[in-house]
């Protein structure tokens, strides 16, 4: 006997009843004036939980109950399948489930933090050089539309530094595609960006930074770094895939706050770019190693970068007047705000903010140039 | 036979909505639910899914009987796997080429109205209470006449902006009417909100049904005026108060100093200290008011419903939930849901006109999940 409401499928009407059933399969109300229905016409819903059993006649009607236990006797009773119930007996395994909480952790560990960087470089690898270069299209225009400006750089120093860069790429296999070119940063000063289909952009703002053009040579070939590893291709993929990744964890939760689920993309997301932003140190090293470049350029490069983004860089800046020595008076601004900000960050540790950023610590990045 | 209550007068009788899920219980699911979506490679996803709304539906009680999800999980995964190619294809046009990716957003968003329309019908269509289903009438003619004008407004918007920001790059002295235009339509669009929502809401509610009952709506479009006008009032306080103390930090710091990056290590603080509480505000208060407006105003032949969110509550949950998740990478997810279902079932009620056993099943044809996958892999909020 299982007491339980009953619904008889025409109107919302509520009676509480108890079902009985015979060891022959036939299953009835004791209260009801209707016919007896063979068990296998009906329609029982799996258990989940502590919710109530739902079973479901031919003739529309429906028999609700809270008494679990003795639904699922039944169904052993009367039924052999052995599937019924199959997902609720692994939700009520206390170990099953441990073991599940566990192995989803590693799992969502592993494959985040290996798992797709490493099948991302490999898809990267695997697509054909144009994809690259057809991805690039239409980033400068936007870039010249938004941020960028003319460069100011007289075309004599532009030819120099253009020099350079050829001359950097005789060592590079398969570089034939990559060039060089100049635009005045305005808002985005101090800075430089290869795009993906080979294209390097350096701004006005950190040509200016140079007093020495092997200084400009190791951000080349850290640009040229990014290009070599597929970066941007690389940085599509991982961020589809992180995307889908997320989607099929929550997907049964997507009307939870995305906040949630934003700042661990965030994280992972700028663990991603910094361990790219790493990759291409390395290739700058190795390439400055090689060609027995000093690779103590890079550090006073990355040094300067920094520095530039002072306030009281800016302001030395713009107290430049006049025309004349302006390359040297630009150079004391930036040595100055070097030196400034090293008296400052001596007491500097990894502060929380570095997890979101998308490159790692200078002090990181500098010290690996330096030791060498 | 929905009046005959009314006019004998039938008793009216408070009956609160109960909610007994169990954090652990629910768990115990969520997380079998996860593994067994990886090991599928998010085929399960959809039984995930159909699994986590039964236990919700099922832990929430009205007068001692429980709402019951019914979606088909095969009909679930069609609609994932659609969305999911038609996703992978626009994540591909949009990382090839800006302008691609554009062309299949506009035409995305020119579907928008049809997958509310769909999602509303799947979701209310498989819900059941008391072996009586809930339905949604399709009428997308309704939708799309609803969402036609803010759209010529925002499209006149997005037009203005850009021939704005388009004279000004190509250096072409600035004509001084583009400010005026668009002064003009961003006050339009602020203006048309509340009334927007309200004919968005009004359109849900009134083409829902329980069985044959046709829901109605009486809250009214001052309703919302008011809800966005008290907003403002907030937001004008709000920015007085981050005015107020960003020059007590300057004026702290102005004699001596007079360092710029100095103060600036105040900003963090300043920052948790006001503009944290001020977002959790914003969401609690949004979503409070917006649900009590909602439920208080649904009349289902004569029964009618009633929600008495708080702000501050919602705030407090808000907060522990976004704490505890983070603290535990999302693991106590569950945790989270169960409490904010239990807290808002707490506060909702029907107030039955006599009782509840005279609303009439309809027959009614299977639906589609397209529309509802659609909206959820393109983050949208179609949520009832």
């Amino acid at each position: 006997m299982i007491k339980g409401s009953y619904f008889n499928g025409e109107t919302s009407d509520k009676k509480d009843v108890s079902l009985f059933y015979k060891e022959d399969g036939l299953v009835g109300f004791n209260e009801l004036d209707v016919d007896d229905v063979s068990f296998n016409e009906i329609n029982i819903s799996s258990r989940l939980g502590n919710t109530p059993r739902y079973l479901n006649f031919p003739d529309g009607s429906q028999f609700e109950t809270l008494d679990n236990i003795a639904i699922d006797e039944m169904v052993e009773k009367l039924a052999n399948d052995p599937l019924h119930g199959l997902a609720h007996k692994l939700e009520s395994a206390k170990s099953f489930v441990l073991f599940t909480v566990v192995a989803v952790i590693l799992f969502g560990w592993l494959f985040v933090q290996y798992g797709i960087p490493a099948f991302s470089k490999q898809i990267a690898e695997l697509l054909p050089e144009e994809a690259s270069q057809y991805m690039g299209q239409g980033v400068l225009d936007a870039m010249d539309k938004g941020f960028f400006s003319e460069s100011k750089l007289t075309e004599k120093r532009q030819n120099e530094l253009t020099s350079l860069f050829n001359s950097l790429l005789k060592n590079i296999e398969s570089s034939k595609n990559y060039q060089l070119k100049f635009r005045l940063g305005g808002k985005i000063k101090a800075n430089a960006f290869a795009l993906p289909d080979g294209t390097i952009v350096f701004t006005d703002e950190l040509i200016n930074l140079a007093e020495n053009d092997l200084e400009i040579a190791s951000i080349m070939l850290h640009e040229i770094g990014h290009l070599k590893n597929h970066h941007s291709l690389r940085a599509t993929i991982q961020q589809f895939s992180l995307a889908m990744f997320v989607m099929v964890i929550t997907g049964d939760v997507s009307t939870s706050s995305s906040i949630i689920t934003a700042i661990p993309v965030m994280l992972v997301e700028s663990g991603f770019s910094q361990g790219m932003e790493t990759e291409a140190d390395t290739y700058s090293l190795e390439y400055m190693q090689k060609q027995k470049i000093d690779p103590n350029y890079f550090a006073i490069m990355m040094e300067k970068l920094e520095a530039s983004y002072s306030v009281e860089y800016m302001s030395c800046m713009d107290s430049i007047s006049g025309k004349e020595n302006v390359r040297l008076k630009r150079i004391k601004c930036i040595n100055d705000a070097v030196k400034l900000s090293k008296a400052e960050s001596n007491e500097g540790d990894k502060s929380t903010m570095d997890y979101f950023s998308t490159h790692p610590s200078s002090k990181e990045r500098i010290d690996r140039f330096k030791l060498k | 036979m929905e009046n005959v209550n009314e006019e004998v007068g039938a008793q009216i009788i408070n009956k609160p909505f109960e909610f007994t899920g169990k954090a652990g219980e629910f768990f115990a699911i969520w997380i079998v639910n996860v593994a067994l979506t990886i090991l599928t490679l998010g085929i399960y996803s959809a039984w995930a899914k159909v699994r986590t709304n039964q236990y919700f539906y099922g832990n929430t009680l009205l007068d001692g009987t429980s709402f019951r999800y019914t979606a088909n999980p095969k009909q679930i995964l069609k609609g994932r796997i659609i969305a999911f190619v038609v996703f992978m294809l626009y994540f591909a046009a949009s990382s090839v080429s800006p302008i691609f990716g554009a062309g299949a957003f506009f035409v995305l968003m020119l579907l928008v109205p049809a997958f509310l329309v769909m999602s509303m019908a799947f979701r209310l269509k498989n819900s059941v209470y008391r072996n009586v289903r809930f339905n949604f009438n399709k009428d997308f003619s309704g939708v799309y006449k609803i969402f036609a004008i803010p759209v010529v407004v925002m499209s006149a918007y997005i037009f203005v902006v850009s021939q704005f920001q388009e004279s000004i790059a190509s250096g072409a002295e600035a004509k001084p009417e583009f400010p005026v235009f668009v002064f003009v339509l961003l006050g339009l669009i602020a203006l048309m909100a509340p009334w927007w929502e309200y004919m968005i809401t009004n359109f849900r509610v009134k083409h829902a049904k329980y069985g044959d009952a046709g829901f109605s709506f009486s809250a009214t479009t001052k309703n919302y005026y008011w809800l966005y006008i008290k907003l403002v009032l907030v937001l004008i306080a709000f920015s007085a108060l981050i005015g107020l103390s960003v020059a007590g930090i300057s004026a702290l710091f102005k004699p001596e100093t007079a360092d710029p990056s100095e103060m600036m290590k105040y900003m963090p603080i300043l920052m948790v200290v006001i503009i944290v509480p001020f977002y959790l505000w914003l969401f609690a208060y949004m979503a409070t008011k917006r649900t009590n407006l909602l439920y208080n105003n649904i009349d289902i032949a004569g029964h009618k419903t009633q929600s008495e969110l708080k702000t501050g509550y919602m705030m407090y949950l808000y907060f522990t939930n976004t704490l505890g998740m983070l603290l535990t990478l999302g693991l106590l997810m569950p945790w989270a849901k169960i409490r904010t279902a239990r807290y808002r079932a707490s506060v909702t009620s029907v107030n039955v006109a006599g009782d509840l056993s005279q609303f009439v099943v309809v027959q009614t044809d299977k639906q589609s999940a397209l529309g509802e996958e659609m909206g959820e892999m393109f983050d949208m909020d179609l949520g009832f």
